[in-house]
């Protein structure tokens, strides 16, 4: 169809008007503007600098310039890709292994990023060393990405600077310096050392590097030769500890933990036999299958006693630990070659003793590895004592802190603040502007670990990477960049790193370099690796370690000239919160503490008898405040509260590093204070209330390395109560021997071969019915039926048909160490509760970890008859655990029962079975009756008393109520709204992708594909998750040991969680 | 005509005719309220006011307001419920359990009986309904038609039973009170001057014009709603009993709960009977029709109720120990010799040990010693209540859970609100409606009255 046909845009180009035909002329007809043609024959154009074609080059670079930064703009809203990344579906997990390193944990990891968002870490079971365990610290570290109290850009007191104007000004400081200092905690990363090395070369002769870590191994290094032997628990048939918590803190607990839980495994026909010396009930001790509560002061005593008792020396007597020391030491002897003694002392002397014992029973190279030392743990108190004292004297003119927090992790951290003010230019790379960073001149945040790359060689000969699996989320810098452009080099640290690794690297290489691809995928090297020393000269020699290796001899005459006090105090680190690093992560403040259970507190650890004796409260509830006491070491004081804990050395005590962090109001986060009843800050005046007291300062140097025990302490009752949250009341098990099974290993391996139900320790469950059942033509008392045939009930559909998901969990070889509480939280959106909820038995962990420790008697006949008291009396004793207890560790969730109690009471059927075994909870059809919750024997459902996600009560703990670290909830997980009930689904989530992969992959579900975040985050593969139909699967054929039962059998509810009984290794007659 | 035997005290005192009965009954709501009135109903609507604010409160913020916890998942809430309910339970039983018996006596004060029974049902709703995580979504516990895949509640569970046994409870029980009223509204309206009000009482009273075919009518219906209440009485506090017999709690699992649920209502549903009645025969004047022989009437069938109860405390405590299950001989050694053994103690002196003293018949017609022991029997059936719930479920199965529990100013916020609402409701009824049957008293003027038996006596 052709077309004539015009049209006008105005009436007047129909017209024709003058204005009409004028506008034709002018391509732009707005009135007021110039038109192109009008401006570029400005005749006054050819006056300015910029000439027309500059003009379009500067136009043109401009756009593109702010074109590419904006692809790197992070993008806030949910939108599609609109070219889909390769390795990027929605909805599908991706992994990425890497590395964690904070100065006191180290460990291998994989990252689940979702949608390229961090969201859960879990262990690099593959390569990870000694098995990739990972302990609750460090799968909780996640939460450290999205902290909104980071710094979000470089800063210059507290005011913004950009990156250049801090470079400049950090040069012309460096430049003008005559003393340069650079401290951090032990940097084992090559790539790390060689920006160091080489800022150092830049302003050679003037650089000193200080390294120190918060809790100090100085002691231990020094008497093996300057480094820190690689120890491995797996080989050991004996291990005897002296104070050392090698499960809970000491070294590298992770790996420890996995290599441990090797030789505590019954079926293998023999467990380690593992003697504890110590005064503070610790993880490891509770665990230990002999353990002797000992004063600190006698440590090394205890040291010198066994080695004497093993190479025939002058005995050494140690008051109340002989008849144990002679155990020890006999059973080392018969296990020479295959055993260890660790000590958790940093005095040299005692470690000395340790290690010549080792060395006497052949362990070097067995089970001590000095030739594969660590890496980790360099650090030189000394040093760092000097560094502080020149910081004093003015004669520091720019001080560099990496990776360490001094200002408050160091014994002296009142000192180190007061030198600081003296240091001329001061900068921080922490992420924080915490004690340390807000009091210096400058503050260059580093990345986040999750946002880095990085090197690491924890052993040597062995290096791991750690690679990012977010871009900065801030305006923050590689701590090593900062130090290279300092030194005039402008490499990008990844350039750098491949170059530390491969010298004849080039940026073509990335596809080429399959090494390190391959290195990259894996988390870590294989084959040799590129060692980074430090030049010697920035590296003033320590002091201590040029003295003399100390003698044997010379060590037990020490040993036996130390004297303790009346009181004594022993340090030491907690599970959740080590060296006080997460002080702003609420998840890891609610995770209860294994021993006392008790959450977001530092405390006074006492005997509960010395407690009575003093007239300090020992029952401590919601309304039972704990009393106060003032602890005082030489002139410095600390005033906490006292906390009952069975196993402590009577009149010793313990006080937990790592609390009291942000003494003065430091920007650290909302979740590192304390909050009160309405939800807001306590306040301490116009500062807010810390969480605990700092008690590194009641360490003290001695020997040119910290002593964490303190020989001599007051204690003295201080007027005031405070209030402790703990989520277990009550500690013993009250005879109940449905909930927990025992047995030792003699009577495990005599019974080894009987069918499961039949052991004496593990008899099931029999009814009485009235039916001849046994076939011998009357009907009596030997009629018993299995307690699962006699049922009121219709028998769900589960067994054999289809899917049955179980778990086992092996009671011998879970140790508490409450990995899988926090992989819990993290993978479930678990929320935070905080210590005025907590306090109120208002904690909502779907899995916990019950903590039973012994009392005097095991059952009521026992306690009736060994007391001659009646039946009341005797409950009321048993209540009490005894003075050095038993403990077992008993990780309890929702039990998936077959014939669930909490399904029949259910008014609305929101709760109900699914054709798998799992008991489900439809959370939209839940009205909130908690009948469910009463009538459940395990008592593991909870509640959502309040909108945890809106309520102000919540807003300084829960990660669901913070705009950034809300960015961990894991997306496949609803995050509950207010009055309904939750509780374990078994990670449904899982199972369900789990079951859509191997039905993508046309396979059946093979075993061990599918993986609860409990059962994943086990260092010691204590709890297997697996389907129980499946005949082959690891978990049926635990289910079907002859130790597995299920707790509360009689009551007949069927769960689909077993427990393998505790063995330990002990004697018949201990049991 | 019935005769009653001159033996037997006389239902009624003094020289009463039909008129003063009409008099004493009805005068009082056509007068002004009187100062105590005003001074009372003050007081009840601001408790009551306290307590809505406390249930606006927990259902803005949340069931953490109350003081429950992760191991305690009831405690004041049901507490309060059962014990409502229990109070609930003599009203209907006055009316329709004595009504088939014959008990004439009851004609006294099964309408303020039953008011009170109405009003403690609807206090006791209030509890199972706000203790909802969710309470906006309550309708789902009705199997009402829906598009949820016409998803049906759960009848398993005793909350569904407890739904269907108190709705229907307190129905029939409003329906029977509200015939019994009808013609005492007719008797109103009639003698009323002020015309609004008689409008009013001329709907409420349905048109009542005392023909003998309503009369009639009346009877039957009565005799009716007697049937269908009598097994009810028995059926809601059964049921009620169910939600902790049908569950697996050691101390809540327990076969008698039944039986002893409900003779422990009628016995704390007298002893509120009581508490109200001396209070409202004194302040109305209404001694000549609610008299000792009431009172002494009544105060035995505490006795009895509570000596019911006693015996099942007892065969718990037996059964337990005989039981040889560990975790139920724990549960009943920790209620008396536990943290909360003082609930426990003072359950058993308040309604065990006490009501027996109303073997003394001296005991038992002092108006004064029966209005203590009224209140304390309530005292100990409220604690009774809290007994079971709590101190079963804070030391259950699992020693690694046992808790404690402490209740939160909204839990007894609450509570005390509940008895403001209920005295608001009272002192309305007390006001506005006939306190006594004075229809059915003027029946047995002629043959239980005083003065009547005493002309007959020759």
């Amino acid at each position: 169809m052709g077309s004539n046909k015009k049209y006008w845009s105005s009436i007047d180009e129909l017209q024709n008007t003058t204005a009409a035909q004028e506008a034709l002329g002018s391509e732009f007809t707005r009135s007021g503007e110039q038109s192109v043609e009008a401006f570029l024959s400005d005749s006054k154009l050819n006056e300015s600098n910029t000439g027309r074609r500059d003009f379009l080059k500067f136009m043109g670079f401009g756009l593109t310039a702010a074109t590419l930064a904006a692809c790197e703009t992070p993008v806030v809203k949910i939108i599609p890709y609109v070219t889909k990344p390769e390795e990027i579906t929605p909805g599908i997990a991706n992994f990425y292994a890497s590395t964690y390193y904070d100065g006191t944990d180290y460990g291998n990891l994989l990252v689940k990023t979702r949608e390229g968002r961090p969201t859960f870490i879990k262990g690099n079971k593959n390569f990870g060393i000694a098995g990739g365990g990972l302990n609750s610290r460090m799968n909780a570290s996640v939460l450290g990405l999205y902290d909104s109290a980071r710094l979000k850009g470089p800063k210059k007191g507290s005011a913004d600077i950009d990156w250049s104007g801090l470079d400049t000004e950090m040069k012309a400081a460096l430049a003008s310096a005559a003393s340069i200092r650079i401290v951090s905690n032990t940097v084992i990363s090559p790539s790390t050392q060689r920006a160091i090395n080489e800022l150092s070369a830049k302003y050679a002769g003037k650089v000193n590097h200080v390294q120190y870590d918060a809790v100090s191994y100085a002691g231990l290094a020094k008497a093996n030769g300057g480094a820190v032997p690689f120890y491995d628990f797996s080989k050991a048939k004996t291990i005897v500890s002296i104070a050392a918590d090698f499960l809970g803190s000491w070294v590298m607990p992770a790996a420890f933990t996995s290599q441990y839980a090797q030789t505590r495994k019954p079926e293998n026909g023999w467990l380690s036999k593992h003697y504890q010396f110590e005064s503070n009930m610790s993880l490891t001790g509770s665990n230990s299958d002999h353990r002797t509560p000992i004063r600190p002061s006698q440590e090394g005593l205890v040291a010198a006693a066994l080695y004497s008792a093993i190479t025939g020396g002058t005995p050494v007597s140690v008051e109340g630990a002989d008849t144990s020391i002679k155990r020890a030491a006999d059973d080392l002897k018969a296990n020479a070659g295959a055993s260890l003694v660790v000590a958790g002392s940093n005095d040299p002397q005692i470690q000395t003793i340790v290690a010549a014992i080792n060395s006497v029973l052949g362990n070097v190279g067995v089970t001590v590895d000095t030739s594969n030392s660590l890496n980790l743990f360099k650090g030189q108190d000394d040093q760092m004592s000097k560094l502080v004292d020149e910081m004093n004297n003015g004669s520091v003119d720019v001080l560099i802190v990496y990776g360490t927090n001094p200002a408050y992790s160091w014994i002296e951290g009142d000192k180190f603040v007061a030198g600081l003010q003296k240091v001329k230019t001061s900068v921080c790379f922490n992420l924080f502007a915490d004690e340390t960073g807000s009091r210096c001149t400058y503050m260059a945040p580093d990345n986040h670990y999750l946002e880095s790359w990085n090197d690491y060689s924890p052993v040597k000969g062995r290096t791991d990477l750690a690679q990012p699996t977010i871009s900065p989320l801030y305006n923050t810098r590689y701590a090593q960049e900062s130090m290279l452009r300092w030194a005039d080099n402008g490499a990008t640290y990844y350039d750098y790193i491949r170059q530390t690794h491969n010298g004849a690297y080039s940026a073509t290489m990335m596809k080429t370099d399959s090494s390190w691809n391959t290195a990259v995928h894996n988390g870590t090297f294989a084959g040799t690796v590129t060692e980074v020393a430090a030049p010697v000269e920035t590296q003033a020699a320590p002091v201590m370690m040029q003295a003399a290796p100390l003698n044997v001899n010379d060590a037990i005459n020490y040993v036996s000239s130390i004297k303790g006090g009346e009181w004594e105090l022993s340090l030491y680190q907690k599970v959740t919160m080590g060296a006080g690093n997460h002080a702003n992560n609420p998840m890891l403040h609610e995770t209860p503490d294994p021993i006392t259970k008790v959450t977001w507190d530092n405390y006074v650890t006492m005997s509960p008898a010395d407690m009575k004796e003093m007239g300090l409260e020992t029952y401590i509830g919601q309304c039972d405040c704990a009393s106060l006491v003032k602890v005082t070491v030489g002139d410095k004081s600390l005033v906490l509260p006292a906390y009952p804990t069975p196993g402590q050395k009577s009149r010793t005590i313990g006080i937990a590093l790592g609390y009291g962090r942000g003494a003065g109001n430091e920007e650290i986060g909302k979740a590192a204070y304390q909050t009160g009843r309405e939800g807001v800050h306590l306040m301490d005046g116009d500062k807010r209330q810390t969480i605990g007291k700092n008690a590194f300062p009641l360490a003290s140097i001695s020997n040119g390395v910290i002593n964490y025990t303190v020989s001599s302490v007051g204690v003295a009752q201080e007027a005031g109560t405070y209030a402790i949250a703990t989520t277990q009341m009550h500690s013993t098990v009250m005879g109940r021997d449905s909930v927990v099974k025992e047995t030792t290993i003699s009577t495990f391996l005599k019974e080894k071969d009987k069918k499961k139900g039949e052991a004496s320790y593990n008899k099931a469950v029999t009814l009485p019915v009235h039916a001849d059942v046994n076939k011998d033509g009357s009907i009596d008392v030997n009629d018993r039926q299995h307690i699962n045939e006699v049922d009121l009930w219709r028998e769900h559909p589960v067994e054999g048909v289809g899917h049955r998901w179980g778990l086992t969990i092996d009671l011998t070889s879970c140790f508490g160490c409450g990995a899988c509480i926090t992989a819990c939280h993290t993978e479930n959106n678990v929320p935070v509760v905080g210590k005025d909820e907590v306090l109120r038995h208002r904690d909502m962990h779907w899995l916990r970890i019950d903590r039973y420790s012994s009392s005097a008697q095991d059952t009521l006949k026992e306690t009736k008859e060994a007391n001659n008291v009646g039946t009341i009396e005797a409950y009321r004793l048993m209540e009490s655990p005894e003075d050095n207890p038993q403990t077992v560790h008993m990780p309890m969730m929702c039990q998936h029962c077959n014939h669930a109690p909490c399904e029949t009471v259910c008014p609305v059927a929101a709760t109900v079975h699914s054709n798998e075994g799992l008991n489900n909870m439809a959370y939209n059809r839940c009205i909130g009756t908690r009948y469910c919750a009463n009538n459940c024997p395990y008592k593991v459902r909870r509640f959502n008393w309040f909108n945890y996600v809106t309520n102000d009560k919540f807003a300084m703990v829960n990660p669901a109520q913070d705009d950034q670290l809300r960015w961990v909830l894991n997306p496949d997980v609803t995050v509950r709204t207010r009055g309904v009930m939750e509780k374990c689904s078994m990670c449904q989530q899982r199972i369900q992708a789990g079951k859509t992969e191997a039905k993508r992959n046309g396979t059946i579900v093979l075993d061990g594909n599918i993986q609860t975040a409990c059962a994943e985050a086990c260092p010691t593969n204590a709890i297997v998750f697996g389907d129980l139909n499946d005949k082959t699967s690891m978990n049926t054929k635990r289910s079907e040991s002859v130790r597995s039962y299920h707790a509360l059998e009689e009551v007949g509810i069927k769960p689909n969680i077993f427990y393998m009984t505790k063995v330990r290794n002990i004697e018949e007659s201990e049991a | 005509m019935f005769k009653e035997s001159n033996i037997r005290k006389p239902l009624i005192l003094g020289h009463k005719t039909y008129h003063d009965i009409t008099n004493d009954i009805v005068s009082p709501i056509e007068g002004p309220a009187p100062k105590q009135w005003k001074i009372a109903f003050t007081i009840a609507l601001i408790v009551a006011l306290y307590g809505i604010g406390c249930i606006m409160y927990l259902v803005g913020v949340g069931i953490g307001s109350w003081g429950l916890n992760k191991t305690v998942g009831w405690a004041w809430d049901i507490t309060n419920f059962v014990w409502w309910v229990g109070i609930g339970h003599a009203g209907t039983l006055i009316s329709a359990v004595l009504l088939l018996f014959r008990q004439r006596w009851r004609m006294a004060i099964n309408r303020s009986a039953e008011a009170m029974t109405i009003f403690a049902v609807i206090m006791a709703a209030i509890f199972p309904v706000f203790h909802m995580g969710r309470v906006w979504l309550a309708y789902w516990t009705l199997p009402l038609p829906n598009q949820f895949g016409s998803l049906w509640p759960n009848f398993n569970s005793a909350l569904m039973w407890d739904v269907f046994a108190i709705s229907t409870y307190f129905s029939v029980s409003l329906v029977f009170w509200y015939i019994g009223l009808i013609p005492d509204f007719a008797t109103i309206r009639d003698r009323m001057t002020k015309p609004k009000m008689k409008k009013i009482y001329s709907i409420l009273s349905f048109g009542w014009s005392g023909r003998a075919k309503h009369w009639t009518r009346f009877e039957e219906v009565s005799l009716v709603l007697a049937g269908i209440a009598t097994p009810l009485v028995f059926s809601v506090h059964s049921i009620v009993s169910m939600d902790f017999a049908t569950s697996i709690v050691p101390g809540w699992h327990t076969t008698i709960f039944p039986p002893y649920f409900v003779s422990g209502a009628i016995f704390s549903g007298f002893a509120m009977v009581q508490t109200l009645l001396l209070i409202m025969r004194k302040t109305m004047k209404l001694e000549a029709y609610i008299h000792l022989k009431h009172i002494e009437y009544m105060n035995i069938v505490i006795i009895v109720t509570g000596s019911i109860v006693g015996v099942a405390y007892l065969t718990e405590l037996f059964i337990s120990d005989y039981s040889g299950v560990q975790y139920e001989s724990y549960a009943f050694i920790n209620r008396f010799s536990g943290p909360l053994a003082w609930s426990y103690w003072c359950m058993m002196t308040c309604n065990v040990i006490s009501p027996q003293l109303f073997w003394f018949k001296k005991l038992r017609t002092n108006l004064g010693v029966t209005f203590f022991m009224s209140i304390i029997v309530n005292i100990g059936m409220w604690f009774e209540r809290f007994v079971i719930i709590v101190t079963s479920i804070h030391r259950d199965y699992v020693p690694a859970a046992w808790g404690e529990f402490k209740a939160s100013t909204i839990d007894i916020g609450m509570f005390i609100g509940t008895i403001g609402i209920f005295f608001t409701l009272f002192l309305l009824f007390a006001r506005y409606f006939p306190v006594l049957a004075l229809n059915e008293l003027k029946t047995i003027l002629k043959t239980s009255g005083e003065s009547y038996k005493n002309e007959n006596k020759h």
